[in-house]
């Protein structure tokens, strides 16, 4: 019955078409998100009694962190679904991903190192979580990497899919690090299973923010599949007729 | 839940210090999600005449 | 047994293969001391990182053509249209690789330990940590190898070394641990816990992705 669903629903050409509906909806809503809510935490929170206005950045940092482990996760999704259901649409997601999920670490990585110097006084720690999420980075370079490296396409998108399924074990790694190894890194403000450590007025912005980068990097990634299946489908009578 | 933070706009770009930061970031932010999104943009179009001239 | 016996030839006869692992590892371990000021107690500091990352680079570079020749003069394909257990036979080549080039290594490990700490003890708890590693390294980067067959080992390092991290974590905590006289067991359990699971799941995992070269 899965199988059923998923074949029916992931057509390359569904999946197009039906991109196309829904994605004016989801970027101008999730613009509007994001930008009140950068306003409403920048200009509208009250500062911080410890680190000060520095911890602004939150609203910046914190959508870009999440992501950057939530995007290889949903690669990792869809790698077992493209190995698993042999789904097109699965393997084109996997490397329209990629690129997106290794700018959303560039920006964490950033932007952590950038909250640093006023907060730690460094630019840069060899903190659990700050290393483990620069070997994130190197590992969607790593993937990129090796998908680029093999004209047949179908090869690359089995072995990228068997290198993101191995990598998602660096996933918890990431997530724990930090109650792991115990270092400068401040804990999750914002957990699913606990209470959020964070004032309910700095909350409600970040939650926004999250929200509204969410819908944008979804976004992105609904362009980059765009152009994965555009270049995969060329040779497809289907894809004329779209054009 | 939404009083000005600050006293001045002066004050709320400067944020005692913090706001080179704070903005930097912000700009790293706002150009690479811009960059990607036009860089794909370019991308689409250029694959969509390619497909059209062999049309 | 048959097969033990016939990759451990095949091996034995590329002298390259596992004696270049082992010199490398010989080499770094003597360039070491030549970058530090040659006083014993600043040569403790930095001994023990530059002796995992010794054994790390050791078997990055033995497993480079550990499927390679047999995937290019079509031995590998032979064995997968037979019906021997490919993944049994990957074991099988990774365990020989490991006797071969990481249980000399890690008796190696021992004796610049032995020769850097003058502490025996110490340098006893270096003997499991490093054969441990090695064969987890072993297994990592011969799915690395698989992964990148005939696209240098270069693009294999690079995928594959970011899994190898975690484990260098928990040696240099294991080793911390040791001198401070608290949870060294635990560290090893960890270490085998990783190995068990690792030793089952790479052999499956490299066969499928030969499988996917070979299609």
């Amino acid at each position: 019955m899965i199988k059923k669903f998923i074949h029916q629903f992931a057509s390359p050409k569904t999946y197009l078409y039906q991109v196309n509906r829904f994605y004016p909806y989801i970027f101008y809503s999730s613009l509007v998100i994001y930008i009140i809510s950068l306003i409403w935490g920048l200009f509208f929170t009250p500062e911080d009694f410890v680190q000060g206005n520095s911890y602004r950045i939150i609203y910046l940092h914190v959508p870009a962190s999440f992501l950057s482990q939530s995007l290889y996760l949903a690669m990792a999704v869809a790698s077992v679904t493209y190995l698993v259901w042999r789904v097109k649409l699965a393997a084109y997601l996997i490397i329209a991903i990629a690129p997106i999920g290794a700018m959303t670490t560039f920006i964490a990585l950033i932007s952590g190192s950038i909250w640093g110097i006023p907060t730690w006084g460094t630019w840069w720690q060899w903190d659990a979580r700050i290393t483990s999420t620069l070997i994130l980075f190197i590992m969607y370079l790593g993937l990129i990497s090796l998908h680029n490296s093999f004209s047949n396409f179908e090869k690359a998108d089995k072995l990228t899919s068997w290198l993101v399924i191995i990598g998602a074990v660096n996933i918890p790694i990431i997530k724990k690090s930090v109650d792991w190894w115990s270092t400068l890194h401040q804990s999750a403000s914002i957990t699913l299973t606990e209470k959020p450590t964070i004032d309910v007025l700095m909350l409600y912005p970040l939650i926004g923010s999250i929200i509204g980068f969410l819908g944008l990097i979804t976004c992105l990634v609904l362009t980059s599949s765009k152009y994965q299946i555009l270049i995969r489908e060329k040779t497809k009578s289907w894809i004329r007729d779209y054009v | 839940m939404f009083n000005f933070a600050f006293n001045s706009f002066e004050e709320a770009i400067y944020m005692n210090g913090h706001g080179i930061y704070v903005w930097i970031v912000l700009f790293i932010v706002v150009s690479c999600i811009t960059i990607f999104f036009i860089t794909y943009r370019k991308k689409i179009q250029k694959i969509k005449k390619k497909l059209n001239e062999s049309n | 047994m048959n097969e033990l016996k016939l990759e451990y030839l095949k091996l034995k006869k590329k002298t390259r293969s596992w004696l270049g692992p082992i010199l490398v590892f010989w080499l770094i371990m003597l360039a070491f001391p030549l970058t530090v000021e040659f006083m014993q107690d600043k040569l403790e500091i930095g001994f023990f990182s530059v002796l995992w990352i010794a054994i790390l680079i050791s078997m990055m570079l033995a497993t480079e053509d550990i499927f390679i020749e047999d995937y290019n003069d079509g031995s590998l394909e032979q064995t997968i249209i037979k019906n021997t257990s490919f993944q049994f036979l990957i074991s099988i080549r990774i365990i020989v690789y490991w006797l071969m080039i990481g249980v000399p290594i890690s008796i190696l490990s021992f004796i610049f330990s032995l020769g850097t700490s003058e502490d025996l003890l110490l340098s006893i708890s270096v003997i499991p940590l490093s054969i441990i590693s090695s064969y987890i390294f072993l297994n990592l980067f011969a799915l690395g190898s698989a992964l990148s067959l005939n696209k240098g080992s270069l693009l294999g390092a690079l995928i594959t070394m970011p899994l190898a991290l975690p484990v260098l974590i928990v040696l240099g905590k294991s080793i911390i641990a040791f001198q401070l006289g608290i949870n060294y067991l635990e560290f090893i359990l960890l270490l085998l816990g990783c190995l068990s699971i690792i030793i089952i799941a790479v052999p499956i995992i490299v066969s499928f992705i030969i499988k996917a070269h070979l299609e």
